[in-house]
């Protein structure tokens, strides 16, 4: 037994040492690349302190996150990485309190959430260019959003479409009194939610189940027939993989939410821009529910997922 | 306006009581779900610790479920059997969420009752047995009426113990979509609505102390009568009492 141990031990540390190795080797020829084909080869950031957070701890805004986290590192920030803050509610107070200087967003979520009256928009620019006063007066820069969109949909079953006839949302205005909608808890009091459902298409479920925000809860109630409809969000690789329906949101009742980064005014500076957009610009909404399917289906990690997104850009 | 006022108010206006998403009727859940939970783990625990008590066998599988049992996690059960609960239909009743929450609590009030209840019966006099069998009582008789009522308040300390938690925990059931007073803090999180929290987090405290009362006094019910009998000199208290007495004589 004692001897099976120091084999054990023994093979770990040639493991680890190996893997370290490995792991400088790999930097160095990276850094080496980086010169050679003039991608990232960035300097500006000279130690200065930076934490990146989240809107909420769920995987594409982890995978966003980390991306920004490891190509503001690469620029010589000295990052440090809060990703398990669970809600906007959260993450807002604590980027405006400085806990925080960094998070990606999402351009409408965050407008209905710093201002429940402002109108909702399918239009990104439209809705950024509403957004960017709103957030500069809490001294949070909203840097230009990524054509990446990752949207609230109500999605169903194929059998319940079917059944119903269901294609948009707006069919659901006659059969909704008979369903039951799961989504997250705080679904009664949002207006991309069940408020703007009754607003916008006249439509009150019969029944609301508090679940969670577009995550296994609600993916496996609405597997089981527990719920009928659930409130998901676009870029969830399940939607495809069980060959469910997304509803046609068809009177723009889900704004445009694109991502964008916000960033605490007081650090900004142009090297975190300009890095920033360059994330922002290689992401696409096809391209991020992949690199969320590698980290949720085949559970890769998320920070492992980043690294190679931003290698296959020539970012890092 | 301070939360704990904002707390205050929420919880004395009326229109926050009625209804299917009103306090009475969330408390209502959560009474019902904490003494369905505590009744069937009574069920479960209460026979295999008088078995295990009386026929002093399987002693170690006493202990360690005891001990595993208070070990794990009410929260991990939770999220474990929630997709089971969802899959098979018949664990499907009352309500998404609930038989998930049902048998996480059910778990989780095994532990104490079982343990008490085999160690106040394993604790019960072995001369007193002895006597009962000489007196010709069978095993079962024995244990029904000598080895139960002796250990019968010990049991219900650990009935006690097992409902207070499972009041406490129950609050999780509204993480599972379920009801109880567990939705005020769940939702409230949700919204940052801090008055709703503290609503929520005060009506579960008040629902256990009122538990832990309500337990208390039927323990006082079981209490043997021998035990308020003890002859004088055996009661250090009076011997401690009558002996200013005798100074001052």
């Amino acid at each position: 037994m004692r001897r099976f141990r120091s084999t054990v031990l023994g093979a770990s540390c040639a493991l680890i040492v190996l893997l370290t190795a490995c792991g400088s080797g790999g930097g160095g020829s990276n850094s080496n690349n980086k010169s050679g084909g003039g991608a990232a080869a960035c300097t500006g950031g000279s130690g200065k302190n930076l934490t990146v957070g989240v809107s909420g701890a769920f995987t594409e805004n982890i995978l966003v996150a980390e991306m920004y986290s490891q190509v503001l590192a690469n620029c010589g920030y000295t990052v440090t990485k809060k990703l398990d803050i669970q809600t906007r509610e959260i993450s807002d107070k604590a980027l405006q309190k400085g806990e925080i200087d960094i998070k990606p967003e999402y351009i409408s979520s965050e407008l209905a959430f710093v201002d429940p009256s402002a109108p909702s928009s399918g239009d990104p620019a439209a809705v950024s260019a509403r957004l960017r006063p709103l957030l500069a007066n809490e001294g949070i820069a909203l840097l230009p959003y990524s054509p990446a969109a990752d949207q609230n949909v109500f999605v169903v079953t194929q059998a319940t479409a079917s059944k119903y006839h269901l294609k948009t949302v707006d069919d659901l205005a006659p059969v909704a009194g008979k369903l039951t909608l799961g989504g997250p808890p705080e679904c009664p009091q949002r207006p991309f939610c069940i408020i703007g459902l009754k607003k916008v298409y006249g439509i009150t479920f019969g029944n609301f189940k508090a679940l969670d925000a577009g995550g296994p809860e609600t993916v496996q109630a609405l597997d089981a027939g527990a719920i009928d409809v659930g409130l998901l969000f676009s870029t969830n690789p399940i939607i495809q993989s069980k060959g469910w329906v997304v509803l046609k949101d068809d009177k723009g009742l889900q704004a445009a939410d694109n991502i964008a980064p916000v960033v605490k005014q007081s650090v900004l500076d142009s090297t975190i821009k300009s890095q920033l957009d360059k994330v922002s610009q290689a992401l696409s909404t096809d391209e991020l529910t992949k690199l969320i399917a590698r980290v949720d289906v085949q559970r890769e990690d998320a920070s492992a997922v980043a690294t190679s997104f931003l290698q296959d850009h020539n970012l890092l | 306006m301070g939360v704990i006022s904002r707390a205050i108010h929420f919880l004395t206006t009326a229109h926050n009581w009625h209804g299917s998403t009103g306090i009475a009727h969330r408390l209502a859940e959560h009474a019902g779900m904490s003494l369905l939970a505590t009744v069937i783990g009574t069920l479960i625990a209460l026979p295999v610790g008088l078995y295990i008590g009386h026929t002093k066998r399987a002693q170690f599988l006493a202990v360690s479920v005891g001990n595993m049992g208070r070990a794990l996690p009410s929260f991990g059960v939770l999220a474990l059997v929630f997709p089971f609960t969802l899959r098979y239909s018949v664990l499907r009743f009352g309500g998404l969420g609930f038989s998930a929450t049902l048998i996480a609590l059910v778990l989780l009030s095994i532990p104490p009752i079982l343990t008490n209840t085999y160690i106040a019966v394993d604790g019960v006099d072995p001369d007193i047995i002895e006597a009962a069998r000489g007196m010709g009582m069978n095993e079962a008789a024995v244990l029904r009426k000598v080895e139960l009522p002796l250990a019968a308040p010990l049991i219900v300390v650990g009935i006690r113990t097992s409902a207070v938690a499972v009041v406490a925990t129950a609050t999780l059931a509204a993480l599972v979509a379920w009801g109880g007073l567990g939705r005020f803090i769940v939702d409230g999180f949700a919204t940052t609505d801090d008055a709703q929290i503290v609503a929520g987090a005060v009506l579960v405290a008040l629902l256990a102390m009122v538990t832990e009362l309500l337990l208390a006094g039927m323990e006082r019910l079981v209490r043997p009568k021998t035990a308020t009998r003890v002859p004088f000199a055996a009661t250090p208290g009076l011997i401690r009492r009558s002996r200013p007495t005798k100074g001052r004589s």
